[in-house]
């Protein structure tokens, strides 16, 4: 029992504290923002806050559970988990419930469950174990690996889920570029996407069209569509230096900002913290981005190392579109800004996506074995 | 296999770099839009220069099926202000002593509470007083004290030309309370918007609004305009034809004044509402036009409750109106056929209780069609109990009796048919074959309202159809098949039609048009019994059903029947009258 314990122990002694220290910060800022999005106590915001600390003991949970498990045996059980993955996106996309026009969430009992965001560490398991097994250094390889990555991204795309979609497909053409694909594959990729982007445009809903018109010119329509990004670089830009103080923000209190606490949670806190604020969140992310790929390096493993620059490539780029957005230089997609936003699945998947990146580190301290 | 590992880990250094060149770009950005901030619309808002106005849509109108106004628009003026500039130091005193000049007597507090309620943002505009006519207008912009900030525009406010006639079925539009705003999606509604409130305003509110309209503008220093930056335009509107006809409407108000009650008229086979009168009423003008707490008040603490749709919401026993649902099951079930006779005594004695029928002497031998010719207890008595509670509950709830009918106007009541199982979670009661008894003949627990009635009755009428009243979109909800065969069901309304001809219901047949239907008098635990008349005509070729419900009205026969015969006959002249003129 106590040499199971001490066992125990110090496989959280093993975990990486420079990399979940700076998760830990980032979520308790969340905290914060969700509280002040939501109004706070008199509004909806201490509930947010609430439920949101209730799913950070969910996902610390999920945490530990993936570091002491370890990444290797997810990776045997890659091709299986994919599978599943494929599956569930296939049932969603059948029986799922429609929220706000698109079929992403899946009842289970009490808990309502977003499997593209589950997805993502699957798709990652998937690549790193999938692209060392078949490098893409042949067209082949290339080609098959990329379909066969590519047939998640489609579902998330039928549901039809835009945001998550782009995720998949830049945690596959990282992915691509990690493992060692030549250079000159890449640029095909890139000409062949940049020339099927007319094509694409057909296939957007309107609304995701205004918004991207939007994105090019706000006063397209700043009562509609622009509207939300105006306001949104209002409250950005409002901010200052130094910020108007936790819980003064008046552009998200003012319903200003469309979902304050899930799309539009990094303006509250701009607004809020000032330019000293998101200064400090961007140093906490590249202070994460930064350990992340170190522990890529520091490792042995190839698919490890794939494994761990894929999942460090979907936190970055929802952290990027979700600044940006705010910001107004980037079009909105509707994607949750990692770990500030309120929302139980994302936090969930980010935890497992740390999980998995500690769970590397410790091998890597392991050099008894 | 190749070792991957060099090439993983150059990519994997040009990777890190990528991201914190990204991040590095962010940081620029962030320290332009934060301490540079130059975009233009941030200027505008941080220079306090953009303003947002709601330009309210004109709601759609409601008519009557031959295009009598209902309810209707009319141009009043409010004074508009932006926050940002009546919060200045001053302001809210300054504009007081301006409205209290001239006839609006407003405190500073008022008005301050006015301004907060509606507050969304410094530069949305709020309506600081409402409801001015053109005259009234002129003279308070006209004073040289007005703030200049403040400004006029105009508006519609709703009126209802039949007022308390038909304010139960088309309800009222007002200003949106707090925990509706709460309710609505966000940026649909803001505070100061208007919004349907119950009846076909409230069912219809989607389509009656229209689509507000919204101007940013961009102003002076002073406040003045300078230029508009965005107009979208207000959509006006749906109108809307109901299928009440007003006149009938009207006619079944004024046989129902003094009493309280519900008169009920529908198209026997589509369902179309004719008439949905309730006694007493209120009038939805005040309504509209925004009243106190205190004239709320009296409105709804009323004991005679004149905001409660008795024809919807109010629930009855049905009384005998139920027995030719119980003679149309028996029939089915192969329990009685029409030969079947029973002997009424006067009364029935079942174990050890005696169940008098109303008859005290009794009507000797009664078989189907005279039984409910002379509505005798003691015959339904013992038919009731061969066909048992069940099976009548099940025809019960065929015929749509316990059940919402699906109609177009909230606040329907649901009525009860409840059975074995909820007398004894409600009462922790076994059930009684005295309970059946009840239920035979519309008492006991059952309980109905008028509205679920003439949906039954429009079942007898149309031969089989269970209708869904409807107010507006005909064929919304087709009529459902409920079994049944036509010999027995031409039995019953023999039974029906005998009733108005020699019978119970005689008086309503008096008044030119041939009327099948039936009386119903229901115990009222707090008074004098109340009447009902269900009936349809005209009896050989149904067109229209109607039920009437008096409360308190004593006997069915005499109260309720004629003001069932009236309605159906001024329903039948008007067609004849219609199809007349070429």
């Amino acid at each position: 029992m106590d040499d199971r314990k001490s066992v125990f122990f110090e496989e959280l002694g093993s975990i990486d504290w420079l990399c979940l220290v700076p998760a830990l910060c980032l979520f308790c800022i969340g905290i914060v923002t969700v509280y002040s999005a939501g109004g706070g106590v008199a509004g909806r915001g201490a509930f947010f806050a609430v439920r949101q600390i209730l799913w950070g003991l969910i996902a610390a949970c999920v945490f530990v559970s993936f570091h002491v498990i370890g990444y290797r045996w997810f990776l045997n059980f890659a091709y299986p988990i994919y599978a599943g993955l494929l599956g569930l996106l296939f049932i969603v996309l059948v029986v799922g419930l429609t929220v706000k026009g698109s079929q992403s969430w899946l009842y289970l009992g009490p808990a309502r469950l977003q499997p593209s965001e589950i997805g993502k560490i699957a798709l990652a398991l998937f690549l790193a174990k999938h692209l060392c097994r078949y490098p893409p250094v042949t067209v082949t390889a290339l080609i098959s690996g990329a379909l066969l990555a590519g047939m998640s991204g489609l579902l998330v795309l039928l549901q039809p889920d835009m945001g998550s979609s782009l995720v998949y497909a830049l945690m596959i053409f990282v992915g691509l570029i990690i493992s060692g694909a030549p250079k000159r594959f890449l640029a095909g990729i890139c000409a062949a996407v940049l020339a099927s982007l007319p094509v694409g445009w057909h296939f957007l809903k309107e609304y995701q069209k205004m918004r991207i018109l939007v994105f090019v010119d706000p006063s397209v329509d700043p009562l509609g569509a622009g509207y939300n990004v105006i306001q949104s670089r209002i409250a950005v830009g409002s901010g200052g230096l130094w910020g108007k103080g936790f819980m003064q923000g008046l552009q998200s209190k003012l319903r200003f900002l469309p979902e304050p606490h899930t799309d539009f949670a990094f303006s509250v806190f701009s607004e809020e913290f000032g330019f000293l604020g998101t200064a400090l969140l961007l140093l906490l992310f590249s202070l994460l981005f930064w350990r992340i790929v170190d522990v890529g390096l520091r490792c042995k493993d190839a698919r490890a190392k794939v494994l761990v620059v894929v999942l460090s490539s979907w936190i970055w780029f929802q952290m990027t579109e979700g600044i940006g957005m705010s910001m107004g230089v980037l079009p909105v997609t509707g994607l949750p800004l990692p770990f500030i936003s309120y929302g139980g699945s994302s936090l969930v998947a980010i935890s497992a996506a740390l999980g998995l990146v500690t769970s590397v580190y410790r091998t890597t301290r392991k050099n008894y074995e | 296999m190749p070792d991957l590992r060099p090439v993983i880990e150059i990519r994997a250094r040009f990777w890190r770099i990528v991201m914190m060149a990204s991040i590095l770009f962010l940081f620029i950005g962030l320290y332009f839009f934060q301490i540079l901030h130059s975009d233009r619309y941030v200027k505008l808002a941080w220079d306090n220069r953009l303003r947002l106005v709601r330009i309210p849509s004109s709601r759609g109108e409601i008519f009557d099926r031959n295009g009598s106004p209902l309810a209707v628009n009319v141009t009043t003026f409010d004074i508009l202000g932006y926050p940002l500039d009546l919060e200045r130091d001053g302001m809210i005193e300054r504009l007081s002593l301006v409205l209290s000049k001239h006839g609006f007597p407003i405190d500073p507090e008022n008005l301050s509470a006015t301004v907060k309620r509606q507050y969304w943002a410094p530069y949305r505009v709020v309506r600081v007083i409402t409801n001015l006519t053109l005259p009234q207008m002129a003279d308070l912009v006209a004073d040289p004290n007005f703030p200049s900030q403040c400004f006029p525009m105009a508006v519609w406010r709703r009126t209802y030309p039949a007022g308390s006639l038909v304010s139960n079925v088309i309800g009222y539009a007002g200003e949106i309370s707090e925990s509706e705003l709460r309710q609505k999606p966000e940026g649909d509604y803001v505070g100061g918007d208007r919004i349907g409130k119950g009846g076909i305003e409230g069912s219809y509110e989607d389509l009656l609004r229209g689509r507000v309209g919204e101007e940013a503008i961009e102003v002076d220093a002073r406040g003045r305009r300078i230029r508009s930056l965005d107009y979208r335009a207000p959509v006006r509107g749906k109108n809307i034809r109901l299928t009440l006809d007003l006149g009938a409407q009207r006619l079944a108000a004024d046989l129902l004044r003094g009493f309280r009650g519900a008169v009920v008229a529908l198209d026997a086979y589509t369902g179309a509402v004719l008439v949905l009168c309730t006694s007493p009423s209120y009038d939805n003008n005040p309504l509209s036009w925004g009243v106190s707490a205190r004239e709320w008040s009296v409105l709804t603490d009323d004991p005679t409750h004149p905001m409660m749709d008795r024809a919807i919401s109010g629930v009855y026993p049905p009384g005998s109106t139920f027995k030719a649902l119980v003679a149309l099951a028996a029939l089915q079930e192969n329990e009685v056929t029409g030969a079947t006779s029973y002997y009424c005594s006067g009364e029935y004695q079942l174990g050890t209780r005696t169940f008098k029928c109303w008859k005290r002497g009794g009507h000797g031998t009664v078989r189907l069609v005279s039984a409910l010719q002379d509505s005798c207890d003691v015959y339904f008595y013992q038919v009731g109990l061969k066909l048992g509670i069940n099976r009548l509950i099940e025809w019960g709830r065929r015929f749509g009796v316990g059940a919402r009918t699906g109609f177009d106007i909230p606040g329907e009541a649901e009525g009860n048919i409840a059975g074995i199982e909820w007398k004894k979670e409600r009462f922790k009661e076994s059930w009684y074959r005295g309970d059946t008894v009840n239920y035979s003949i519309g008492q006991g627990f059952l309980l109905m309202t008028p509205l679920q009635i003439a949906r039954m009755y429009a079942a007898f009428a149309n031969g089989g159809l269970l209708v869904t009243p409807y107010l507006f979109g005909e064929g919304r909800n087709p009529p459902v098949h409920i079994a049944h065969s036509p010999e027995n069901m031409n039995l019953v309304r023999k039974g029906l039609l005998d009733v108005v001809r020699q019978g119970t219901g005689w008086r309503a047949g008096t008044y030119g048009v041939t009327v099948a239907g039936k009386t119903g008098t229901s115990q009222n635990a707090h008074g004098n019994d109340h009447a009902l008349f269900a009936g349809y005509a005209p009896a050989e070729r149904p067109r229209y059903v109607a039920v009437a419900v008096v409360e308190a009205g004593e006997h069915g026969s005499s109260v309720a029947s004629p003001i069932v015969g009236q309605v159906l006959s001024y329903l039948i002249a008007r067609d004849t009258r219609d199809t007349a003129v070429p």
